[in-house]
């Protein structure tokens, strides 16, 4: 009766279902042995490369130093740092050392700026590492090519545009990005041209780098942002919007109120905190009359801005919206009639409480 | 001179210290060199410096604490400059709002620093 | 009945535990490759990103740090330091104060020059009251910092306080021994910065375990392997879950959960849902299938996010009691989040979340321990009658060990080529060895914790949980 009960039907001693799991054990085990052997390899190779790349970047950093402080008034390169490039251009060769020496120039370069920092773009290109820089460009890896165009943006290699525009229609959304801040990074608002034509999402992170890189450019000059302002790509707008507000651009005034009744909230939305930004007394009242029909986020960022710009003929479109039933609008209108009417606040106070604790 | 101005220098980039070290040294003063905000309240108690140069964004205790430290714990009125990146406004109001005495914005140029070092250290 | 029917019924059982076995893998192997493939694209995109510009922007989103603490007096003032100690200009730390018995409350008031400040809170969610109140610090030094002190109502609750406080539009939450690493707002943000056309409701990072890791000051210095099989075996499980698991759940946008140790969420949508359930253990998972149904429901393009940079280490059981209450804990959590939306489980309207994740979590991971232990049950009963045909057995025993050990160091190999955490020199070596061992010493005590939070559901639903008891990840 016991082989009646045999786990699946078989009476056979080499069932095919046995043979094969025994073969998977064996593959597997041979996989699990080779990869212990390629961990072991791994972590010599990589606890090795961290000691040498932490000894070679101390030599480095020290080379670049002493490289910067040898140079003269006189001549381009001084002797001293002449030989140091010649030094640096023996290890450049090895691409371990190549990309320890590259790190160790961005480490600095992007702390200082003026002279030294000319100094290092200088001796960037000097060394040869330019070459190494341009080749990447042609790779086929996209990300070779982004890293590429990086290092020559954060070195400030002008003159090399069209090789870098080649890459302005790249599959690649990463690839068209560092083409972007390459050109802002060198020609600033020239640089930001590229918007006139922009189709693809601006992504918040994308902006803010922009932001971030059109700051570090003091003596820019600023553009004109009003056609960016009617662009169809929302996010361009809601750019440009940003930039309004930090290069103060009252110019775009009208442009700017236009935008109220623009489709989209999050335009609404950011025009109306560029309006408060840059004191706009025209926007308030618009804002005041329409104020009703707008959603409540607008409504929110408006009676922030209020709580900037408000006056004593405010008071009636306050008291009317005292007993909003959202909690923010209610809490806001409080604070601003509150601060208008110093002596009547506490009676403010006591309603403020009130609703609260409701 | 025989006793040379001592400046504490908290900051976290290896490279950048290394140069304002050299470029200070140079112009004999004597360099304390700390890798965060709380190595360079070590040294500020131990040492007493002429000047504290600190960047604001350190690991563990940031340079607004440093400001803190020195001016409120400590009672101390030695000149800070305080290395802040830029668009960071308000970071930098708050400094001052602690006791700093400049601020330079990086990327900065390692020369107008040392020109206000001196102009600190007279 | 007769030994045919009996042979029928017994094949039946068989070809159960069969099937469930193959598919179990099948997923593991698919989830693992999928997920390699995406960690590598990961790499490359993030290997020039320069996240310093983000965290140093005035335009970056604003975000608050939550972490409800429940008597923490012991490294309350340090674990707060490391919290504000973030790279990162636009946020803010509040620190709900649980109702603790404790000083927790007079420590931080003395640390930061704590005072008491009239403060509205804005009641989007209901919470437990306020106990003391709110409390600012009068040195600018620390003006990121907001302490709260409330009555007692539990994890979820405080976090809900949390978020009816914040005024920002991102809100991390955390748990306040969890040790943040300076960079961990910045990079986690970045996945809602770049999405341009789905939105991203919440993010979560990768969470290791700081067990024998020297911490001073806030500040991990070193890196260590502990000693205990308990430990070590819980790296090696967070090490295949986080490398080998979730990049893929986010691929396919079926991440189901993001650890409670440590997320980023958008705040509108979490107050919208109504904020963390107070009548789960498992808050974290319950929060995230919530507000994945809302979005759903909502008809909006939306993601979970996850990225596998190591951002937060914290501390995990070392003692058999508290691992087995915790993962009883996490069982219940997950019996209670798939109970509680049932709705969404096999519904094509739901699509992936509908067909793919609630599927895979009630077999692989709601079922599993409870199939697992059946078939040992029936395996015990057929070597009781002496009905066993150890060929058999003793084969696919030994597939499934090699299995599970290859899935193991496959993780390893993930980690040494990604972060590779663990430089120091013998610990490879016994990263190996606890691959071997796991099967014996881990996964016995994650059984029978399961079963016994199972048990526990059912049959002593009543007993009222801890207050506030610390998790550290949820199991994925």
């Amino acid at each position: 009766m016991n082989e009646n009960l045999h786990l699946l039907e078989s009476s056979n001693d080499s069932s095919p279902i046995i043979v094969l799991s025994w073969w998977l054990s064996g593959i597997f085990f041979l996989i699990i042995v080779l990869l212990i052997l390629y961990v072991k390899r791994l972590r010599n190779h990589l606890r090795v490369n961290a000691k040498i790349e932490a000894k070679y970047q101390e030599e480095y950093e020290s080379c670049l130093v002493t490289y910067l402080y040898s140079g003269n008034e006189e001549e381009a390169f001084s002797p001293e740092q002449l030989l140091i490039i010649s030094e640096l251009k023996e290890s450049i060769v090895d691409p371990f050392k190549r990309k320890i020496i590259i790190s160790t120039l961005l480490k600095l370069r992007n702390e200082i700026s003026g002279e030294m920092g000319e100094s290092i773009d200088k001796l960037f290109v000097k060394m040869g590492l330019l070459r190494y820089s341009l080749a990447k460009l042609r790779d086929k890896k996209w990300d070779v090519i982004a890293i590429g165009i990086r290092e020559l943006t954060q070195f400030k290699i002008m003159g090399v545009n069209k090789l870098i525009l080649n890459n302005i229609n790249h599959p690649t959304k990463e690839v068209r990005k560092e083409m972007q801040l390459y050109l802002v990074h060198l020609y600033a608002f020239k640089g930001l041209e590229f918007l006139n034509v922009l189709e693809t999402p601006l992504s918040e992170w994308d902006q803010i780098q922009l932001l971030e890189i059109l700051q570090l450019n003091n003596d820019s000059q600023i553009a004109d942002i009003k056609p960016w302002l009617k662009s169809s790509n929302d996010s361009v707008v809601n750019f440009t919007l940003k930039l309004a507000k930090l290069y103060n651009q009252f110019e775009a005034k009208d442009e700017l109120i236009k935008l109220l009744n623009h489709k989209s909230e999050e335009v609404r939305i950011n025009t109306i905190s560029a309006l408060s930004h840059l004191n706009i007394l025209e926007a308030k009242n618009i804002l005041k009359n329409s104020f009703n029909e707008r959603s409540l986020e607008e409504q929110i960022t408006f009676l922030k801005m209020m709580e900037n710009v408000h006056e004593n003929s405010d008071k009636p479109f306050l008291l009317e919206h005292m007993h909003h039933e959202n909690f923010e609008i209610k809490s806001l209108v409080m604070e601003i009639l509150k601060s208008i009417n110093f002596e009547e606040s506490d009676l403010y106070e006591v309603e403020t409480k009130k609703t609260i604790t409701a | 001179m025989s006793n040379p101005k001592k400046i504490v220098l908290a900051e976290d980039n290896s490279v950048l210290s290394l140069l304002l070290k050299f470029r200070l040294e140079k112009e004999g003063y004597k360099l304390l060199i700390a890798v965060d905000g709380k190595q360079a309240i070590e040294l500020i108690e131990e040492h007493d410096p002429e000047l504290i140069l600190t960047d604001i964004m350190m690991p563990f205790v940031s340079g607004l604490e440093v400001i803190s430290h020195v001016r409120n714990k400590l009672n101390l009125q030695t000149p800070i400059i305080v290395f802040s990146s830029a668009g960071q406004e308000e970071i930098v109001l708050k400094a001052f709002d602690l006791g700093a005495t400049d601020f330079m914005s990086k990327p900065f140029s390692p020369h107008e620093l040392v020109i206000r070092v001196k102009r600190l250290l007279i | 009945m007769d030994t045919s029917t009996l042979q029928i019924i017994m094949s039946i059982i068989h070809y159960f535990f069969i099937v469930f076995a193959a598919v179990a893998i099948a997923s593991y192997v698919i989830l693992a490759i999928i997920s390699v493939v995406e960690t590598i694209e990961y790499m490359k995109k993030n290997s020039f990103v320069n996240y310093k510009e983000i965290s140093t922007s005035t335009f970056s989103p604003s975000i608050s740090i939550i972490a409800p603490a429940y008597n923490e007096s012991l490294n309350i003032v340090e674990n707060v330091r490391s919290l504000l100690s973030s790279h990162y200009v636009n946020y803010d730390v509040i620190i709900v104060n649980d109702g603790s018995k404790d000083d927790s409350l007079s420590k931080l008031i003395e640390a930061y020059d704590l005072i008491r400040i009239d403060h509205y809170i804005n009641e989007h969610i209901k919470t437990k009251p306020l106990r003391n109140g709110v409390y600012k610090s009068t040195n600018p030094a620390f003006d990121k910092l907001t302490v709260v002190d409330k009555e007692n109502g539990g994890k979820a609750d405080a976090l809900n306080m949390g978020l009816n406080i914040s005024k920002n539009k991102y809100v991390a939450c955390i748990d306040v021994d969890c040790l943040l690493l300076e960079d961990a707002l910045q990079k986690l943000v970045k996945p809602f910065l770049e999405a341009t056309d789905t939105k991203v409701i919440a993010a979560g990072g990768v969470i290791r375990i700081a067990n024998s890791c020297i911490v001073k000051d806030g500040k991990l210095l070193e890196i260590n392997f502990p000693k205990k099989w308990l430990e070590q075996g819980q790296i090696l499980e967070y090490l295949r879950a986080f490398l080998l698991g979730r990049m893929a759940w986010s691929r396919l946008n079926g991440l189901l959960v993001i650890s409670g140790a440590f997320g980023l969420f958008d705040k509108k949508i979490a107050i919208k849902v109504g904020g963390y359930d107070t009548n789960t253990v498992g808050e974290d998972m319950e929060i995230i299938v919530r507000m994945r149904r809302y979005m759903e429901d909502q008809k909006q393009k939306y993601k979970v996010a996850y990225i596998p940079d190591p951002l937060c280490w914290t501390e995990a059981p070392d003692n058999y009691k508290t691992f087995i209450s915790q993962r009883n804990r996490w069982t219940r959590g997950t019996i209670e989040t798939l109970k509680k939306h049932r709705k969404i489980g096999f519904n094509p309207k739901y699509k992936a979340l509908g067909l793919i994740s609630y599927p895979y979590w009630f077999f692989f991971e709601r079922m599993a321990p409870i199939i697992e232990v059946a078939g040992i049950i029936y395996f015990g009963i057929l070597v009781a009658l002496d009905q066993v045909r150890w060929d058999y057995a003793f084969a696919f025993i030994v597939l499934a060990y090699l299995f599970s050990v290859l899935f193991s160091i496959v993780a390893i190999v993930s980690e040494e080529l990604t972060y590779h955490q663990y430089k120091k020199k013998s610990i490879g070596r016994r990263l190996v060895l606890i691959a071997f061992l796991e099967p014996f010493v881990n996964h016995p005590t994650i059984l029978y914790s399961a079963i016994k939070g199972n048990i526990d559901y059912y049959f002593y639903k009543k007993i009222e949980w801890g207050h506030m008891t610390r998790k550290g990840m949820t199991q994925g």
